[in-house]
């Protein structure tokens, strides 16, 4: 127990002590031929027993070779280099800052192929390493190590903070060759697809701002009088009331940054609008109906990125929706028959077929937490379902063929790029 | 509540027009700047770096030949440069052009689209004035354009430097683009990179004007340099 209290404070301690700058993804070849550059006189390390380290810590590597880079510890240009590496590795740099940038020193890294480099030098006592790959003129991942001089404690720490992780099998000449050829997946500027799911309160009415009023008041002022009488019956509006909030739930992606497309389901709750004069309703407790709206919307839209953490992508959005409109009614308890009137009350058809258009925008801060607003436009018609019968001149208006309202809402969204 | 939806509108519309805008970065720090230079820096690019467009229009006011107006005006520019740099500065050392002539041309990325050029000391080579002293910092000065209404996006931005300026007959503004790099010679990399742009009412043109522009550039480079520090 002792020693196991003792092997975790040693753990901590060297995890204090040592300081990964930074650790981006590279590719790590199974067998990899690992090429240990230094320019001290004495290397830190030993390049057998580094390779036992890589063994002992990931098991995966297979059977890495490992030598001391003397093709480099040779050439006047990387000697330049690495001298200016080690003054520049620092706590706060990125992997950018560390580029070569002498365009031989650039050609040099680009042409080590599936090997390996790492690099490791000494600056005031202690063990700076760095790790290349034939991707990029900047090191992959670079750290300071505290300097011992027990070769395979600093070995299995380098590998366990350089050379962790699955190791992919090295390519043949032909295999590398093809790959070559195909376009490079870091050189993408917008993810293939990039979705989002949010949840938004909102509201909605009848009247759509900047339009004069007489449009909508023979809707908006109705009352239904005898739980049937209205002055017509176009509109829904007619009937319940029209500015009410709303909850939305709404999921969806867009493909390459352009297109894309959501699902959403939105709910209300209108109360009818029942005429007070009228006495009929004494008998009546409450009535209104729930609104349930299911759709699909085409989503065009353009992100803009203003800061690391930081894009809008402002969209425009076309769709379809089916409403359904679910009655809630209760007479007064102490009202002990009901009206005549009350069982042959209004009937909303069973379902509205609409369209919704609009425009809005998604605010996402730090890559995948939004605050989405959008506004627009929805209908609701007759939804027709068969052939419309020769006597239809004869049949019965339909309630609410043309019920239309403006909305907007403003919600939480959580964003993923694939 | 209709109030309140005209206004969440307006906002929406505001929203969404400001996202659609370009704004731009025009400078970048390196993470290890962390001490601006105050007493005495070395300065390099004034041979080379001053140069003026519109041409004949400067020719014209300030009645010298067009021949010669673009070896005069960037002689004057840096020599009111350097008197400028010299009242900042308890110490300034001029570096030649030749010093950084051997180098390759390179560029620095200040956004995304947004990239500078210019000739940077090469990683482990430090430059030594004449006197073979080594100075600890030294400001490059790349490209120094002098003219009138300039914007700097339309030199600095890859997606606009193609497009073609409309031939303009008046002028509102004197205005100076500069772009530059404050060089740390000891660790060999860019401490600070920008480009200026510096605007002044044009009224007549005289060889007064352009010493004040670039007197005010010189201060604006001081004051970023302060500023820029991590």
């Amino acid at each position: 127990m002792k020693r196991f209290i003792l092997a975790i404070l040693i753990f901590v301690c060297s995890a204090f002590a040592d300081n990964i700058f930074f650790h981006n993804h590279w590719t790590l070849w199974k067998d990899a031929d690992v090429l240990i550059w230094s320019t001290d006189k004495v290397p830190a390390l030993d390049s057998k027993e580094f390779c036992l380290s890589l063994k002992r810590n990931n098991t995966g590597i297979g059977e890495p070779k490992c030598r001391v880079f003397g093709e480099w510890e040779r050439d006047s240009i990387a000697v330049r280099y690495s001298g200016w590496l080690i003054a520049n590795m620092e706590g706060n740099v990125k992997a950018e800052h560390l580029r070569a940038r002498h365009p031989a020193m650039v050609a040099k890294i680009e042409s080590i192929e599936d090997k390996l480099i790492l690099f490791i030098g000494e600056r005031d006592g202690k063990i700076y390493a760095a790790t290349f790959d034939e991707n990029a003129a900047e090191p992959v991942a670079a750290g300071v190590f505290e300097k011992t001089g027990d070769k395979i404690a600093l070995g299995d720490k380098i590998a366990a903070a350089f050379f962790d992780g699955a190791a992919k099998r090295r390519l043949t000449k032909e295999e590398r060759a093809k790959r070559m050829t195909e376009p490079d997946e870091s050189y993408k500027e917008v993810p293939g697809f990039q979705g989002w799911a949010g949840v938004a309160v909102g509201y909605s009415q009848a009247k759509i701002p900047l339009t004069p009023d007489n449009w909508y008041s023979s809707h908006t002022e109705s009352r239904v009088r005898n739980y049937r009488i209205t002055k017509d019956s176009a509109s829904l509006w007619n009937f319940i009331d029209d500015s009410d909030p709303q909850l939305a739930l709404y999921a969806g992606g867009t493909w390459y940054g352009f297109i894309g497309a959501e699902l959403m389901y939105r709910y209300a709750y209108h109360k009818v609008k029942t005429d007070n004069k009228d006495t009929v309703y004494q008998e009546l407790s409450y009535w209104g109906f729930h609104q349930h709206e299911i759709g699909i919307n085409v989503v065009l839209s353009r992100t803009y990125t203003h800061t690391k953490w930081f894009k809008t992508t402002p969209f425009a959005f076309v769709g379809f929706q089916y409403s359904f409109f679910v009655e809630d009614i209760g007479l007064k308890d102490d009202s002990k028959e009901h009206s005549k009137a009350y069982d042959v009350r209004i009937k909303f058809e069973d379902s509205y077929k609409g369209a919704l258009v609009g425009i809005g925008s998604h605010f996402v801060f730090f890559n995948h937490y939004g605050l989405g607003l959008r506004a627009g436009i929805s209908s609701r018609g007759r939804n027709i379902e068969e052939d419309p019968s020769p006597e239809a001149a004869a049949e019965p208006t339909t309630i609410g063929s043309s019920t239309i309202d403006c909305f907007i809402n403003l919600g939480l969204e959580y964003h993923f790029s694939m | 509540m209709k109030t309140v939806l005209h206004f969440a509108i307006c906002i929406l519309t505001m929203c969404i027009l400001c996202g659609c805008g370009q704004s731009y970065c025009w400078h970048q720090s390196h993470p290890s700047y962390k001490k601006a230079p105050t007493d005495s820096i070395a300065v390099t690019g004034l041979d080379e770096a001053f140069v003026v467009t519109r041409s004949s229009w400067f020719a014209k006011r300030l009645e010298i030949s067009k021949d010669s107006i673009q070896t005069f005006t960037s002689h004057f520019c840096s020599k009111a440069f350097l008197e400028q740099l010299q009242k900042s500065y308890k110490s300034v050392t001029v570096i030649p052009d030749v010093a950084f002539s051997h180098f390759p041309e390179e560029s620095q990325k200040l956004d995304t689209r947004i990239f500078m050029k210019g000739r940077l000391p090469e990683q482990g080579i430090v430059v030594k004035d004449s006197a073979g002293n080594v100075p600890a910092y030294i400001l490059i000065i790349h490209e120094f354009t002098l003219g009138t209404d300039l914007q700097r996006e339309n030199f600095y931005d890859y997606a606009l430097i193609h497009n073609e300026a409309p031939e303009k007959k008046t002028s509102q503004n004197l205005s100076a683009i500069v772009s530059y790099t404050l060089w740390d010679n000891m660790k060999q990399r860019p401490l600070y990179s920008a480009v200026n742009q510096v605007d002044q009412p044009n009224v007549k043109l005289t060889l007064n004007d352009i010493s004040k522009i670039v007197a005010s550039s010189v201060q604006q480079i001081k004051q970023e340099l302060t500023a820029g520090v991590k």
